[in-house]
C-alpha cells in the first residue's frame, strides 16, 4: 500500500463513511433488510485505513525504536484539500501593520498522534456498533436512516478530530451535535424521545456558542484559526495557532484576562459537548436513543470531543494557570455529582450514562493538572473509557432486547443464567470502569490520580513547574488590539489564585471518592441485574435468550480489550510516549512537566481499596438478593432523594432559565403576532392598493390608451424643456 | 460615406441570409407544411450564426452599418433568442381538431415562420444601424412582422383585438419616434448618428439644438417606451399578451424589449455629452422607477398568466432602464466611474437573463397546452379541454407534470431574482451600476448619488413586491391539489426549448462569468462616447461648414 500517501490515506477516513451515508441515504429502499452493508463497509475501510495511518504516525514518531529518552519532537502532516473561504490579506486595521489579518480558511486536515489515536477509536468503535446494531435494529423500519446516521456520524466526527482549523472544528462541531440531535430523537413518535432530543440540542447550543465566541477572539488575538502554520503567496509565514513556529516560543500566547476569556470560553463548550456540570443535564436523558447510538456517539466518541478540544489547546490552557485549574475542578465536582446521582438510578442505561458524566469528569480532571502526564492520562482514560463503556452500553443493549425494551433494573434479575455471554463480559466491563486491576480502567484511573497527586504534593514528587503568570505574555501579539486590557485584569489574577497544591489535594481526594462510589454504583447494577432470583418482565415473553452473535461478537471483541488494553498500554509506555509526541504537546510550557513514567504503589493501592470498598458495600446490599428491594432507600434516608432527583439541578433550570425564557417568548409571541405581523401585513397591502388604482387605468380602451401615451410624452417632453430652460 | 455598397453588403451578410430564408419559407410555403417551414426558420437562423461567425471581430463602420462589440452582442443575442422562439413558436400548435376551446386556431401556415425570420432581420438591423434612417427601418421591419403574427396565430375576437391594439399603438409610437428622429437630423443636419453625436458635442450646438434637443429626446424615449412596454406607453402590454397565444407573448416580452434597448443605448451615446449635466438620466431614473412600481402592483391582481406575465414585463423593463440611466449618468462625468460605465453592461446582461428565462417560462406555458377539466362520469359528457390561462390552471402541476413544475419555478425565482439563479446577477449588476454613480460622493437631497440610491432602492422594494407574485405561482404548482390531469399537448418542440433555457439558466447561474464578460464588452463599446473612426473623418468642423 505504499502507493498511497499519508494525505489520501487521511482523506479516505473521513470520506468513507461519508460516502456510506450518502449511499445509504440513496439506496436505503433498495438495500431493504440490508441497508447496513455501506455503513459497515464505509466504516470497516475507515477503520484500516486509521489503522494504517496510526502505524505510520508511530513510526513517524519514533516509537518502537526503545529510545524514550530524548525529547518528542513534534510529528504532523497537514494536508489542504482546498481554500474555502478567503478575504484577501485584510491589513488589520491599526497601522502597527505587522499582523495580518488574513481570513483565509482552508479545508485542511492534520494527522498527529492525538488525531490518529482518535482516529482508530472512533472508526474502530464505529465498526463495532455498526456490527452490533445489524442485530438490534434488525427489522426497525428506520434502519436504513439509523445507518446512514451512524455513518454520518462517523465521518463528522473524524472530521472534527482531523480538522486543522478552529473554523472547521466548529463545523463538525456542530455536525456532530446535529447526528446526536437525530439518533437521540431517532424514534421521533415517542414524545420523551423527541423532548430528549430537543433538550439535548438546546443545552449544547450553550456550549456551541462558548466556541464560536473563543474562535472569534482567537481569530482577533492570533490573527489565524489554523492549527498548522501556513505561507502566504508572497512567502511570509502566518503561524497557526498549535503551529511548528509558535509552539517553539515559550512566550507566544497569550495569558491575561483574553487568553483566560478564550480558555473559559473553550471549557464552556467543552462542558457542554462533553456533559460536564452545570451543563450535564443532557446527557442522561439521551438515553432514549437507540442503544447502540448511544454507546457510540454518547459514551465512547463524542462527548470527549470536549476533552479532545481541551487537549488540543493545551498550550493555550498552560499560559492560563487560572482557566486551568477551573478545568480541574469542574472535572472533580462534575466525577462526584454524576457519581453520587447515579447510585440511586434504577434504569441500567441511566446508570451509565451518569458514569459517563463522571468518567468524563475524571479526563477533565487530569486535563487541569496542566502537565504532560495530565493530559496523556486524559487521553488514556478516554481510549480505555471508549473500550469498556461501550461494552457496557452494548452489554446492557444486549439486555434491553432481551427483556423487550424493559432497562428497569429493579424488574429484573438473575439474567446471568439466561444470557451468559451478555453477563461475563458486562462483567469484565465492570471492572474495568471500577478500577480493579488489572483491568483497563484501573491504569489509566491510577494516571489520571498519580497526575493530580504530583501537583498536590510536588515536594514528595520532586517536581515543581509553577506556571508563570502569563500577562506579559500578550506583548508581541497584536499589541494595540488588546492593549488596554492584556495588562493583568482582575479576573485572571483571581482565577489563577485558585491554581495552588491545597486545590488539587482537595480534587485528589473528591476524585478518590469517586472511584469508591463509581465501583458501588456499577456493581450494584451488575448485582442487580445478573445476580438474585431469575426474573424476567412480562414483556420479554416466554423466552428470554441471549442476543444473537452480531450483537454478542462485538461485545467479547470489547471485553477483551478492556481486560487487557490498560495493562498492555501502560507496561509498554507506548501510548504516553507516543502522544507526547502530538505538537500541542511538545510546547515548552507542556513538555517540560514531563516526568518519568512510573509506577506509583501508594496510588495504586488507595486507588484499589477505594474500589474494594465501594465493591464491598454494593455486595453487601445487593449481591443475590432480590433487585427491587428497598436497600438504597434504607440506606441513604433523606439523602436518595437529593440523588434521585438529581441535585434538583434540573427544576432549578427549570424554574431559573427554561419558566423565565418562555414566559419572555409568549408576550414575544404575542407581540410578533398582533403587532408585527399587523404592521407587515399592513405594509403588504400598499402594492396591492396602489395596484387596485392603477388597475384602473387598464380599461381595456384603445384610444384612451392612445391618448395615456400622448399626454405622457406631452409630460415628458414638457419636463425635459423646462429643464432645459432652468439650466 | 465612400464605402461601397457592397462593403455595406458584406457586413449585413447575417441579415441577408436571413432575408433569403424568410424567402425560402414563403416560396415552400406552398409545398410545405408548418413544421417544414419552422424547420427552414432554423436552418436560416443557423445560418445567418455561421455567417455572423465568420465575420471580422474588428469594428467596421460602412454606409450605415456599425459593427462594434455593442452592436455584434445584440446580433448574437437575437439569434439565440431567435433559436428558442422558433422551437417555443413551432411548439406553440393549437391542435384545433381536438381543442373545442374558442378561437384555438390550428397553427398557421408556413408564412409564420418566414414572417418571424424577417422579425428577426429586423431587429439584427436595428442593433447594427448606425444611421437613425436603418434605424427606423429596422424598427418597422420588427413592427409589421409583429403585426402579422399576432393577426395570424389567433383568428378569434380576442385575438384580433390584441392584433389591432399593438398595430394602432405602434403606429403612433413610430410617428412620435419618428418626429424625434426627425428633430435630430433638424439639430445635426445627419442622419448619422456618430455624425449627430460629433455635432451635438461640438461647442456652440446653437440655440435651436437647446431647444430642439429635449424635444427629440423626449419623444424618442417615448418610442423605445413602447418597444419597452414600459410607462407611459405600456398600456397595451397585458391587453395584447392575454389575447395571443404563449408563442407570441414570449416573442412580444423579449424581441422588442431588445429593439427599445439599443434605441435607448443609441440615444444615450449620441446626446449624453451634449444634453447638459442632468436632462437625460433624470428623465431615465423617474421613467424607471414609475414603470417598475406600475408592473408590479398591476402584476399583483392579476389571474390571467399571460396578463401576469404582462405586468410583470412592464416591471422588467424598469429594471433595464435603471442600467440605462446610469450609464447617461456615468457619461456625462466622462466615464471615469467603474460601474456606472457599466451600467449599459449590466442592463445588456440583465436583457438577457430576463430574456432566457421568460422565453423557458412561455415554452413551458405552451408546452402545456391545455388541462382536462374537473369531471367524473356521472356529471354528463366529458368537457372540453381548456387552455392554460388562469393562475389556477397550475394548480398542482408539481404532481401531474414535476418536470415542467420544476422548470417553471426555476424561471420564476430567476425572475424574482432570487440567487444563485441568473436574475440574481443581473439585479445585482443594476443595483451596483446605480449605486456606483458618484459612488464616493455624500448622499445630499437632490444629488445624482440620492437619485440613483433612491432608485437602487426602489429596485430592491420592487424586487421584493414581485416576488409576491412569482411566489403565489409557485405555491399553486407546489402545495395545491388538482384533479385534472395536464395535457401538455402543445408539441415537443416548446418543451425542448424550455429545457434548453433551463440548461441556460444553470450554466449562467453556476458561471455568470462569462456572459458578464461578453456583455461588458458590448456595454463598453457605448459608453463613455467616443466618435467612431468613421465619424472621425467627419470632424465638427466639416459638418459645421455644411
Amino acid at each position: 500500500m505504499n502507493d498511497l500517501s499519508p494525505s489520501t490515506l487521511l482523506v479516505l477516513v473521513p470520506l468513507l463513511p461519508l460516502v456510506a451515508a450518502v449511499l445509504t441515504v440513496v439506496l436505503g429502499r433498495t438495500l431493504g433488510g440490508r441497508s447496513f452493508l455501506p455503513a459497515l463497509a464505509g466504516i470497516g475501510g475507515a477503520f484500516v485505513v486509521a489503522l494504517m495511518l496510526l502505524a505510520g504516525t508511530a513510526r513517524e514518531a519514533g516509537l518502537g525504536s526503545g529510545d524514550h529518552d530524548h525529547a518528542p519532537r513534534p510529528v504532523e502532516m497537514v494536508t489542504t484539500l482546498w481554500q474555502w473561504a478567503g478575504v484577501g490579506d485584510a491589513q488589520a486595521a491599526g497601522d502597527a501593520g505587522s499582523s495580518a489579518l488574513s481570513f483565509s480558511i482552508p479545508v485542511a486536515l492534520r494527522l498527529d498522534p492525538l488525531t490518529a489515536t482518535l482516529l482508530v477509536i472512533i472508526t474502530g468503535v464505529g465498526l463495532l456498533v455498526a456490527i452490533y446494531s445489524i442485530g438490534y435494529m434488525h427489522g426497525d423500519p428506520g434502519e436504513p436512516r439509523f445507518f446512514a446516521l451512524v455513518a454520518a456520524f462517523v465521518f463528522s466526527m473524524s472530521m472534527l478530530v482531523a480538522a486543522s482549523n478552529f473554523l472547521l472544528v466548529y463545523v463538525f462541531w456542530e455536525a456532530v451535535g446535529a447526528c446526536s440531535y437525530l439518533l437521540i430523537g431517532f424514534w421521533f413518535s415517542k414524545p420523551e424521545a423527541a423532548k430528549a432530543a430537543k433538550k439535548a440540542f438546546l443545552v449544547n447550543r450553550v456550549g456551541d456558542f462558548g466556541l464560536a465566541v473563543a474562535t472569534f477572539l482567537l481569530w482577533l488575538t492570533y490573527g489565524t484559526l489554523n492549527f498548522h502554520d501556513t505561507s502566504l503567496a508572497d512567502g511570509t509565514l502566518v503561524p497557526g495557532i498549535l503551529g511548528a513556529s509558535r509552539l517553539a516560543d515559550a512566550s507566544a500566547y497569550v495569558g491575561g484576562a483574553v487568553g483566560t476569556a478564550i480558555c473559559l470560553l473553550l471549557l464552556l463548550a467543552a462542558c457542554g459537548k462533553s456533559a460536564q456540570l452545570p451543563l450535564h443535564v443532557w446527557l442522561p436523558d439521551a438515553m432514549e436513543g437507540p442503544t447502540p447510538a448511544s454507546s457510540l456517539i454518547h459514551a465512547a466518541t463524542m462527548v470527549t470531543a470536549g476533552v479532545y478540544l481541551v487537549a488540543r489547546t493545551a498550550p493555550l490552557f498552560v499560559a492560563c494557570p487560572g482557566a486551568l485549574t477551573l478545568v480541574s475542578i469542574v472535572g472533580a465536582s462534575t466525577a462526584l455529582v454524576a457519581a453520587l446521582i447515579g447510585t440511586v438510578q434504577n434504569d441500567l442505561k441511566r446508570v451509565l450514562a451518569y458514569s459517563t458524566i463522571s468518567q468524563l469528569g475524571y479526563m477533565f480532571v487530569s486535563l487541569g493538572t496542566g502537565s504532560l502526564l495530565g493530559f496523556t492520562a486524559a487521553i488514556f482514560h478516554l481510549v480505555t473509557h471508549a473500550f469498556f463503556k461501550a461494552l457496557l452500553f452494548m452489554g446492557a443493549g444486549s439486555v434491553m432486547h432481551a427483556m423487550g425494551g424493559v432497562i428497569d433494573m429493579r424488574r429484573f434479575g438473575g439474567l446471568r443464567r439466561i444470557m451468559p455471554i451478555t453477563a461475563s463480559t458486562f462483567l469484565i466491563g465492570a471492572l474495568a470502569l471500577a478500577g480493579v486491576a488489572p483491568f483497563a480502567g484501573f491504569y489509566s484511573k491510577d494516571e489520571i490520580l498519580s497526575s493530580l497527586h504530583a501537583r498536590g504534593w510536588a515536594d514528595t514528587h520532586a517536581e515543581h513547574h509553577e506556571s508563570a503568570p502569563g500577562g506579559d505574555r500578550a506583548a508581541g501579539l497584536n499589541p494595540f488590539r488588546f492593549a488596554t486590557i492584556s495588562s493583568e485584569a482582575p479576573v485572571a489574577t483571581a482565577l489563577d489564585a485558585i491554581n495552588t497544591p491545597a486545590t488539587f489535594r482537595l480534587l485528589f481526594w473528591m476524585s478518590l471518592i469517586t472511584a469508591g462510589l463509581t465501583a458501588f454504583y456499577t456493581f450494584r447494577a451488575v448485582f442487580m441485574t445478573f445476580t438474585g432470583p431469575t426474573r424476567v418482565p412480562d414483556e420479554a415473553g416466554h423466552h428470554a435468550h441471549e442476543s444473537p452473535p452480531s450483537m454478542t461478537v462485538p461485545l467479547v471483541i470489547l471485553a477483551a480489550l478492556s481486560a487487557v488494553s490498560g495493562w498492555w498500554l501502560f507496561s509498554t509506555h507506548s501510548l504516553a510516549s507516543f502522544l507526547a509526541s502530538t505538537p500541542s504537546f511538545t510546547a515548552p510550557s507542556v513538555a517540560a512537566t514531563a516526568t518519568p513514567l512510573a509506577f506509583h504503589w501508594d496510588i495504586a493501592i488507595q486507588g484499589t481499596l477505594a474500589a474494594a470498598i465501594g465493591i464491598v458495600i454494593a455486595a453487601l446490599g445487593h449481591l443475590g438478593r432480590r433487585s427491587d428491594g428497598p436497600q438504597m432507600e434504607r440506606f441513604l434516608g433523606p439523602f436518595e432523594t437529593l440523588f434521585a432527583r438529581r441535585f434538583f439541578i434540573d427544576e432549578i433550570y427549570s424554574g431559573f432559565i427554561v419558566k423565565p425564557l418562555e414566559l419572555i417568548a409568549t408576550v414575544a409571541a404575542f407581540l410578533d403576532r398582533h403587532l408585527i405581523d399587523g404592521l407587515v401585513d399592513g405594509i403588504a397591502r400598499i402594492p396591492l392598493g396602489c395596484g387596485a388604482v392603477i388597475r384602473r387605468a387598464q380599461s381595456g380602451l384603445l384610444q384612451r390608451y392612445a391618448l395615456a401615451g400622448v399626454i405622457g410624452t406631452l409630460l415628458i417632453v414638457l419636463a425635459l424643456v423646462a429643464r432645459a430652460m432652468g439650466q | 460615406m465612400n464605402t461601397t455598397s457592397l462593403e455595406t453588403f458584406s457586413l449585413l451578410a447575417p441579415e441577408i441570409v436571413l432575408v433569403i430564408a424568410a424567402l425560402v419559407a414563403y416560396l415552400g410555403g406552398a409545398f410545405m407544411g408548418l413544421r417544414a417551414g419552422w424547420l427552414v426558420a432554423a436552418a436560416g437562423i443557423a445560418a445567418s450564426m455561421l455567417v455572423a461567425r465568420g465575420q471580422a471581430a474588428d469594428p467596421a463602420f460602412s454606409a450605415g452599418v456599425s459593427i462594434d462589440a455593442f452592436s455584434t452582442f445584440i446580433r448574437w443575442t437575437v439569434l439565440s433568442l431567435g433559436i428558442l422562439l422558433c422551437l417555443v413558436q413551432a411548439g406553440d400548435l393549437f391542435a384545433s381538431a381536438v381543442s373545442r376551446g374558442p378561437g384555438l386556431h390550428r397553427g398557421g401556415t408556413c408564412e409564420e415562420a418566414g414572417t418571424f425570420l424577417l422579425l428577426l432581420a429586423g431587429l439584427s438591423l436595428v442593433g447594427v444601424a448606425g444611421d437613425l434612417v436603418v434605424l427606423f427601418a429596422g424598427l418597422e421591419l420588427v413592427s409589421i412582422p409583429t403585426y402579422i403574427l399576432l393577426a395570424l396565430k389567433r383568428t378569434d375576437a380576442r385575438g384580433q383585438e390584441a392584433g389591432l391594439k399593438y398595430f394602432f399603438l405602434s403606429l403612433v409610437a413610430s410617428a412620435i419616434f419618428l418626429y424625434a428622429l426627425a428633430s435630430l437630423y433638424g439639430i445635426a443636419g445627419s442622419t448619422d448618428m456618430a455624425a449627430i453625436a460629433a455635432s451635438l458635442s461640438a461647442d456652440g450646438a446653437g440655440r435651436i439644438a437647446q431647444a430642439m434637443l429635449p424635444l427629440a429626446i423626449g419623444m424618442a424615449i417615448v418610442g423605445a417606451a413602447f418597444r419597452l412596454a414600459a410607462v407611459p406607453m405600456h398600456f397595451y402590454a397585458p391587453d395584447v399578451y392575454e389575447g395571443t397565444s404563449p408563442g407570441n407573448a414570449a416573442l412580444l416580452s423579449t424581441l422588442p424589449k431588445v429593439a427599445g434597448i439599443v434605441v435607448l443605448a443609441r440615444l444615450v451615446a449620441m446626446v449624453t455629452p451634449a444634453a447638459g449635466p442632468d436632462l437625460l438620466w433624470q428623465i431615465l431614473v423617474v421613467l424607471a422607477a414609475v414603470t417598475m412600481t406600475v408592473g408590479n402592483v398591476m402584476a399583483l391582481w392579476q389571474s390571467n398568466i399571460r396578463r401576469l406575465l404582462a405586468c410583470s414585463s412592464i416591471a422588467h423593463a424598469g429594471y433595464l432602464m435603471v442600467g440605462v440611466a446610469a450609464a447617461s449618468a456615468g457619461a456625462v462625468s466622462g466615464g471615469t466611474h467603474l460601474f456606472a460605465a457599466g451600467g449599459m453592461s449590466a442592463t445588456l446582461f440583465y436583457l438577457a437573463t430576463y430574456a432566457i428565462a421568460t422565453i423557458g417560462l412561455f415554452g413551458a406555458i405552451a408546452y402545456l397546452g391545455h388541462r382536462w377539466p374537473e369531471w367524473t362520469a356521472t356529471s354528463g359528457p366529458r368537457p372540453p379541454r381548456e387552455e392554460i390561462s388562469s393562475v389556477d390552471d397550475l394548480d398542482g402541476l408539481s404532481g401531474t407534470n414535476p418536470v415542467a413544475a420544476f422548470a417553471i419555478t426555476v424561471f420564476l425565482l430567476s425572475l424574482a431574482g432570487i440567487p444563485p439563479l441568473p436574475g440574481f446577477w443581473g439585479k445585482l449588476a443594476l443595483a451596483l451600476s446605480a449605486l456606483g454613480v458618484d459612488g464616493t460622493a455624500a448622499i445630499d437631497s437632490g444629488s445624482r448619488r440620492a437619485w440613483f440610491v433612491g432608485v437602487a432602492v426602489v429596485l430592491v422594494l420592487n424586487a421584493a413586491i414581485a416576488a409576491a407574485y412569482y411566489l403565489r405561482l409557485i405555491a399553486a404548482m407546489y402545495f395545491k391539489t388538482t384533479k385534472r390531469g395536464v395535457q401538455a399537448d402543445g408539441g415537443l418542440a416548446a418543451g425542448v426549448a424550455m429545457l434548453a433555457c433551463l440548461v441556460l439558466v444553470a450554466t449562467v447561474s453556476i458561471r455568470p462569468r462569462g456572459l458578464l464578460a461578453a456583455a461588458s464588452r458590448a456595454g463598453e463599446s457605448l459608453t463613455p462616447v467616443t466618435a467612431p473612426s468613421a465619424g472621425a473623418s467627419q470632424s465638427p468642423d466639416t459638418l459645421a461648414s455644411r
